[in-house]
């Protein structure tokens, strides 16, 4: 029996079709009906177009497609000869901006779509007011962003040699004040313990201490037996490497080095989505890749225990919120400001080049590809983390999300499972 | 043009460019005072909608003080261009938000307005969305999804029939009979979607350049046909809020005109509302000395940028742009791009998308005149020849020239 389910606000819809078997879940296809043609938009345009259109093909990972956007010309133009060398101040504030849009992805994918849907899933609602949370959490650490980079979704300050603002002392510490701000946050509201506390804890052992909304989420997940629901194939990839994130592969937990060349991407039928391998073979990217790439600790002690399960991989998610937070403190700690914010000089401009910028974005490893041609655009290319996560699968292997789905009692609870990958339909299909 | 290139320019660049009418005289405001305050008396004798959150109530739960949203209503007061005696009129209007029904769908878009709004400003007037404006039915926001959500915002089209304001985010696709993009599980195209939300709505508002001129997705070739609402929506009261996202702050601005005085607020030809795009970001720019003393920017990172010189030469569209950026600014008024030194892209603008975008300045932008502006000040002021005429301030070379020819080459 083939049964439709919607699944809605994951930034527009997808339609996924189950199969069932008595009752469990047998196969799903997973489609979505949505396309704006964003890379057939990019051709003939100036290469630097990409900054100001490409962030718009999402309004929650806008800015990470701004940095791919950026290193795919840096990439570009250092294949010419340009040297492109950024100084540690541009760097550091484009890995802080970047961290900030990573945060508040998190936090509010946690509040409006995780927490609520496993509320109702396990009838356990609450009177809480999430949708207030998200957004005080995400209000103040886009306003930390918004000092760097002028605004929150759709910023264009970086450009070719660094980041256009030339910030000031006093900005560093309204940014300070308000990354502050958002770790009082995590430790009141999210966890319930001090920061310093909740960075001791580095096992599974240890997690009970954990108690706030995140202990809220461990307990229904576990008390509703779902902790080890979800797995899928244990291989993980990560591509972008700012501050915190290593590039490479893990496969259950070696870890192995990654080239981009491998990445190939399928059109795939009934869906405007297409699918992408590593090697012909199925990757899992996002946080939880992060995790078990960089060898964290209290992730790895989780995954021993409960593989690459539904808890784990929403737990992933919000430890990176703490993970982030720490980085953003170091970063704007250690900035100089006397260093230059930008070193390319503007009349040093490429013809012909053709470049790969690749970033962690909040739900994995996100591609841009361009290929430059007397000074326009011949082909560009986006390659999004969902496409990872979100495919069909191929002839030998389910999708990674389809084969964490099977096998689930009800539609419901499989749609949970689906959504924990922080799905993302605009950018999905662009 | 006899006068010397540089003069002419400059005389461009400093006239006072909109003509929004700030003071009509005290008969005037009497008189709208007057009517606002029936319209308001009116309005409270209807029971909140949707059980919304009495407004006193939750402002003291988040904390607030009367004096902050005092302070905001002051300011809110100020950016619709209404005399300061309006200010207790605009705080009761915003009480009165909970009587008004909104109803927010989305089409092809990328959620940057919704998430704008919900970052929106003053005293956590998040609050005030959320808790305040009786959204009826918000596609993202609303706890209900799938055959529940359908059926909830039928009920509230039908209960709500010739009273709500529907705002619309993201462009409509026409090409390929629609099928670029549906919604629902019965499959049905935003086209067919957007024509069934707005024919019970007392007026529409589309927010975002995607949603009001066709946005991103127009952008040359435009794969899917996209279009803004004004080309499909017809004989409705229509108000475009446009921006790359739209601000916030215009978005509650509209809402709260609405319930203020029961009308759309004065429009300028591209149906924009005069209170936020009545003037050019270059009229109240904070480089404006520098511009006017000129003083640029001539690349990234150089001495003129250090000091926050004009971003012209590196392809500012401020003097182009009808926007109230450079005084409201973006999240919670933290900054907005030209504040990190980057140029105005002229987001608020049809077109920009094609013409505006990056580091051109205009002078190479090829940039067409809009169609309307500002009463006629825009046509008046003439683009083509701000253009040209921008030559004489020195070009800073730039690749895109080139890909602005290839498309004009290309179109019919
Ligand atoms: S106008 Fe901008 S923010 Fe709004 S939907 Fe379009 S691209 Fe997104
Ligand atoms: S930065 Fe732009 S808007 Fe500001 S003064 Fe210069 S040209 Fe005008």
């Amino acid at each position: 029996m083939t049964v439709k389910k919607l699944i809605e606000k994951i930034e527009g819809e997808a339609e996924l079709d189950f199969s069932l078997k008595n009752g469990s879940v047998e196969d799903v296809t997973i489609n979505f009906g949505f396309y704006r043609g964003i890379e057939e938009i990019m051709i003939s345009k100036a290469p630097r177009d990409a900054l100001v259109i490409t962030p718009r093909v999402c309004g929650i990972c806008n800015h990470a497609h701004l940095m791919a956007a950026v290193q795919a010309i840096e990439h570009g133009y250092a294949g010419t000869g340009i040297s492109v060398e950024l100084t540690d101040k541009a760097k550091a504030i484009r890995d802080f901006t970047l961290a900030c849009e990573l945060i508040q992805n998190h936090v509010k994918w946690f509040y409006l779509t995780i927490l609520p849907q496993l509320e109702h899933l396990t009838k356990e609602e609450s009177k809480e007011n999430h949708a207030l949370k998200a957004s005080y959490l995400s209000t103040t650490i886009t306003k930390a962003l918004a000092i760097f980079a002028g605004q929150w979704p759709h910023s264009s300050y970086a450009v070719p040699g660094g980041v256009t603002c030339d910030p000031t002392y006093v900005d560093v510490m309204q940014a300070q004040a308000l990354v502050d701000e958002t770790v009082r946050f995590f430790e009141q509201v999210m966890t319930g313990i001090s920061f310093d506390a909740y960075e001791q804890i580095d096992s599974v052992a240890q997690m009970h201490e954990i108690k706030g909304d995140i202990g809220r989420l461990l307990y229904l997940l576990g008390h509703y037996d779902m902790a080890k629901r979800g797995q899928s194939h244990d291989r993980f990839m990560v591509l972008g490497e700012t501050t915190g994130f290593v590039q490479g592969k893990s496969i259950a937990t070696t870890i192995a080095n990654v080239d981009v060349r491998y990445v190939e991407e399928q059109p795939q039928s009934g869906t405007t989505a297409k699918a992408v391998t590593y090697k012909k073979r199925q990757y899992e990217v996002g946080p939880l890749a992060r995790a078990m790439v960089a060898k964290d600790p209290l992730i790895r002690s989780m995954h021993k225990r409960y593989k690459d399960s539904l808890l784990t991989r929403i737990f992933a998610r919000m430890h990176e919120v703490a993970y982030l937070l720490r980085i953003c403190q170091t970063l704007l700690k250690g900035l100089d400001l006397r260093q230059d914010s930008c070193t390319l000089e503007g009349h040093l401009l490429a013809s012909d080049f053709e470049g790969i910028g690749m970033v962690e974005a909040a739900r994995g490893s996100l591609i841009h590809k361009t290929v430059v041609k007397e000074r326009c655009i011949e082909n560009y290319e986006i390659i999004v983390p969902t496409q990872w996560n979100l495919s069909h699968g191929t002839q030998s292997e389910k999708g990674i999300a389809v084969e964490a789905m099977v096998g689930s009692q009800s539609m419901d609870e499989a749609s949970f499972i689906f959504r924990a990958f922080d799905v993302c339909s605009v950018c999905t299909t662009q | 043009m006899g006068m010397d290139k540089q003069e002419s320019v400059k005389k461009l660049f400093t006239v006072q460019s909109a003509k929004v009418d700030t003071n009509r005289g005290d008969a005037y405001y009497e008189k709208l005072y007057a009517q606002c305050r029936a319209r308001l008396d009116e309005l409270k004798k209807l029971k909140p909608l949707n059980n919304r959150m009495d407004f006193t109530q939750s402002i003291e739960e988040a904390g607030l003080e009367r004096r902050d949203f005092l302070k905001w209503a002051s300011a809110t007061t100020a950016m619709l261009m209404l005399p300061a005696s309006f200010t207790p009129l605009v705080a009761e209007a915003a009480v009165m938000m909970n009587r008004l029904p909104v109803i927010w769908i989305e089409l092809q878009d990328c959620a940057g307005n919704s998430e704008a709004l919900l970052r929106s400003d003053g005293p956590q007037i998040d609050e005030i969305i959320l808790d305040i404006i009786s959204l009826e039915f918000h596609e993202t926001l609303q706890a209900a999804s799938g055959h529940q959500a359908e059926k909830q915002m039928d009920e509230a089209m039908e209960h709500f029939h010739g009273k709500y304001l529907l705002f619309v985010e993201g462009s409509i696709p026409l090409g390929m009979d629609g099928q670029y993009g549906t919604i629902g599980a019965k499959g049905e195209t935003f086209v067919d979607h957007l024509k069934r939300a707005a024919e019970g709505a007392a007026a529409v508002v589309a927010v975002g350049s995607c949603a009001t001129f066709g946005g991103i997705p127009a952008a040359a070739p435009n794969p899917t046909d996209a279009v803004g609402v004004m080309d499909v929506i017809k004989g409705k009261p229509l108000i475009n809020i446009p921006a790359c996202p739209a601000n916030p702050s215009n978005m509650v601005g509209v809402i709260l005109h609405y319930v203020l005085t029961g009308q759309v607020p004065e429009l300028d030809s591209l149906l924009r509302p005069k209170f936020a795009f009545g003037y050019r970001i270059h009229d109240n720019c904070e480089r404006r000395a520098h511009f006017d003393a000129g003083e640029y920017v001539e690349e990234w990172g150089d001495e003129g940028a250090k000091n926050n010189f004009c971003l012209y030469k590196v392809g500012c569209k401020g003097p182009m742009t009808f926007n109230n950026c450079s005084i409201i600014r973006y999240n919670e008024g933290v900054n907005w791009p030209i504040g990190v030194g980057r140029g105005c892209i002229g987001c608020s603008e049809p077109d920009f998308w094609d013409k505006y975008a990056y580091e051109r300045p205009m002078a190479n932008a090829n940039i067409k005149a809009p169609t309307g502006g500002v009463e006629k000040t825009v046509d008046e002021f003439g683009l083509g020849l701000l253009t040209a005429a921008g030559i004489g301030i020195g070009i800073h070379a730039a690749a895109s020239a080139i890909a602005g020819k290839k498309e004009d080459g290309g179109e019919a």
